[in-house]
């Protein structure tokens, strides 16, 4: 494509080759789109029909509509649409992340979940229910504090002249390994029925967020969406490189800064929430990256993937590999973690050849 | 300049001052660790004098409750404490010569990890409940866990360390689920991951110990052969080595080491990574004098850790695991800031 660059397109009725690829790529990220919103109703459909009392789609449809019977009404608007809901919003909160960590760090292997953000979430969470007795909104503002002072403890111990990225990769994994150390005493000190109850905080589930915590979620998604999109506009020029983005009139170091700090809002935002769904962040990008293909950090397309990913999860979670229904963590870090371990595998081969 | 003239003594003089640094380091080591294990005898929720200490020792007195903490509780804990921060610290030291590597740990490279899995697996599918039962199975764990991560980032680095906290990853959902399903294992569990010294009993000792001979005469061996290895496989095949037996007997030393300390104290992170860091700083490179110090100093963390913990609450104690951390979780911090990390 490019080779055709620099000579002048023989007849004009046809567009430049830019345009074209242009409007390829639209027409590309629009099928992209569709095709995962269609996917993400058909699992939300699924989701719905399944359970314990299991409805047929026609029924639980008429249901989410209002139409259906009260018992119906109570198992689609109280049980199960709370838990679709917070499944969707985590994930695209997680995935947006993802793709703002990724591009902004130029690295396929920022996580949020190796970088020890989450744990200090978890941490947070923990120490709230054991320790502090607080229950509700306070678990989650606790969390929220968590992974905030953790990603602050990250940027001012990594930073020497600038972010390295694999600098600030290594003190969060040294974080990570003191906060994992202190959430074990805790839930070594503390009753084991508590203790019991706090252990899903270090996984993460999507079950049980309801009311006003799943309000409060989804305008806190809005907010920091919004100003992803103020941001992400910038993403492209930074993906070049630090000079020729400059070149290009980004402020980069501004650009860099806002994008990790809304990187960093997402993740506690959703980890307040529903705790650490491990790998969602890392994997959404790299999926979504590789549907689009355009080399950009596919930022809209992350989040979507994400919705998918996180809803798909919890389902295998409830109903699929286990007897008992899984916490969603569990599920996506059984499918995150040995695609991070094939990702360093061949990252590796590759570097060496 | 003139110093040159002197003549032939120069470089001998420097070897003999550089022997007297070591030597004088390995004794002052030695000091520090008699002095923390005596604190660990005399300190705790009880304070002890010396002198009741040394009587509980010598001629314990029947029905005497401080003769009692001595013997039944003190020893032990300060016994394993020893042998356990022996253990990790030589497995770090071997960890970071074998794979080139300065921010290699048995935690960071997900053995502890490993040994948990299977632990928890033992728990729960066999009912194993004391903890001399847990020593095999994570000693398998440790290994596969070993074979797993070498396998993939053996050669970088960054990568290894990244690779071992996948793998926990990896591991941790996995664990959860068993958690999860069966409480009696959860109420085991939680207090074998917090990494204590207590609760263990000497028996377990009585014969983890053979496993700790054979990790530190395979230690013993190795270091010389790590000596070449630094200089890159090439130049240490070269020199007439065989590199790969020199990983395989390290790797089985590792996982034998790693496994001792993990059955005897629960996964431990960061002394493995901490105290190599320091015995380097203070004899230099050669991996004969580093695997020494770090015999000693292993113990002197670890206890030190448990000795700390006992003080830093007013009523209650902080497991060994939870002071390790926090004392290695800095010193990773700094070699991930030193120049030759950035650079990789």
């Amino acid at each position: 494509m490019t080779t055709t660059l620099g000579a002048p397109t023989p007849t004009s009725a046809v567009p430049t080759p830019v345009a074209a690829l242009r409007a390829r790529r639209r027409r590309k990220l629009a099928l992209v789109l569709t095709a995962l919103a269609v996917l993400l109703v058909a699992l939300a459909t699924l989701a719905l029909t399944l359970g314990a009392a299991s409805l047929p789609p026609s029924r639980a449809l008429l249901a989410l509509v209002g139409l259906g019977d009260a018992g119906d009404t109570f198992i689609v608007h109280r049980l199960r649409l709370p838990r679709i809901e917070a499944a969707v919003l985590a994930g695209a909160a997680f995935g947006l992340a993802g793709a703002l960590f990724q591009s902004t760090l130029r690295n396929p292997l920022a996580s949020p979940d190796i970088l020890g953000i989450a744990s200090g979430a978890s941490l947070g969470a923990v120490w709230a229910l054991l320790v502090a007795g607080l229950t509700g909104l306070a678990v989650s503002g606790a969390a929220f504090l968590g992974a905030l002072t953790i990603a602050f403890c990250i940027w001012f111990f990594a930073w020497r002249q600038g972010l390295h990225p694999i600098r600030s990769v290594l003190v969060g994994v040294g974080f990570a390994y003191l906060c994992s150390s202190l959430l074990a005493w805790l839930l070594a000190s503390a009753e084991v029925r508590e203790a019991a109850s706090a252990l899903v905080w270090t996984v993460g589930s999507v079950a049980d967020v309801r009311g006003a915590e799943l309000t409060t979620f989804a305008a806190g998604l809005a907010l920091l969406a919004t100003a992803v999109a103020v941001v992400g506009r910038w993403q492209g020029p930074l993906a070049l490189g630090d000079d020729h983005a400059r070149g290009l009139g980004v402020p980069v170091d501004a650009a860099r800064v806002g994008s990790l700090l809304l990187a960093v809002g997402l993740v506690a935002l959703a980890t307040s929430v529903v705790g650490p769904l491990a790998f969602v962040a890392l994997v959404a990008p790299a999926i979504a990256r590789r549907l689009v293909d355009d080399g950009g950090p596919a930022l809209t397309t992350s989040a979507v993937t994400g919705a998918a990913l996180v809803l798909a999860a919890d389902l295998v979670g409830q109903h699929g590999l286990f007897d008992i229904s899984a916490p969603t963590g569990i599920v996506t870090g059984l499918v995150g973690a040995p695609y991070l371990l094939w990702l360093l595998a061949t990252h590796g081969r590759k570097s060496q050849a | 300049m003139t110093a040159t003239l002197v003549g032939p003594s120069r470089p001998a003089d420097l070897v003999a001052r550089r022997a007297r640094r070591r030597l004088l380091a390995y004794l002052a080591a030695l000091a520090v660790l008699a002095l923390v294990a005596v604190a660990s005898l005399v300190l705790g929720v009880r304070d002890l004098d010396p002198a009741t200490v040394w009587q509980a020792l010598t001629d314990p007195v029947a029905g005497d409750v401080d003769h009692q903490v001595v013997r039944e509780q003190r020893v032990p804990r300060t016994l394993i404490g020893i042998a356990a921060g022996l253990a990790l610290g030589i497995a770090g030291t071997l960890i970071q010569g074998v794979t080139r590597n300065p921010i290699a740990d048995p935690g960071l490279l997900g053995l502890n990890a490993g040994a948990s899995l299977a632990v928890v697996c033992a728990v729960w599918l066999l009912g194993v409940t004391s903890p001399i039962g847990f020593v095999w199975f994570a000693f398998l764990g440790a290994a596969l866990a070993a074979v797993l991560v070498f396998s993939i980032g053996a050669g970088q680095p960054v990568k290894l360390a990244l690779v071992g906290a996948t793998v926990t990853a990896l591991i941790t959902p996995l664990i959860t689920i068993v958690l999860l399903r069966d409480p009696t294992a959860f109420n085991l569990y939680r207090f074998w991951a917090v990494g204590s010294l207590t609760g263990r009993g000497l028996d377990a000792l009585t014969w983890l110990w053979l496993f700790l001979l054979v990790g530190v005469a395979l230690a013993a061996v190795l270091a010389h052969r790590l000596n070449m290895l630094a200089l890159g496989d090439d130049v240490a095949r070269a020199l007439g080595q065989r590199v790969g037996v020199t990983r395989g007997l390290a790797g089985a030393a590792i996982v034998i080491l790693a496994g001792t300390a993990t059955a005897l104290a629960g996964p431990i992170a960061l002394v493995g990574l901490a105290v190599p860091h320091a015995a380097r700083r203070l004899v230099g490179t050669d991996y004969r004098w580093v695997v020494a110090l770090s015999a000693l100093l292993g113990p002197v963390m670890l206890l030190g850790a448990d000795v700390i913990g006992r003080l830093i609450l007013p009523h209650s104690e902080l497991e060994a695991g939870v002071v390790a951390a926090a004392i290695g979780a800095p010193v990773l911090v700094a070699v991930a800031r030193g120049k030759t990390v950035a650079g990789v």
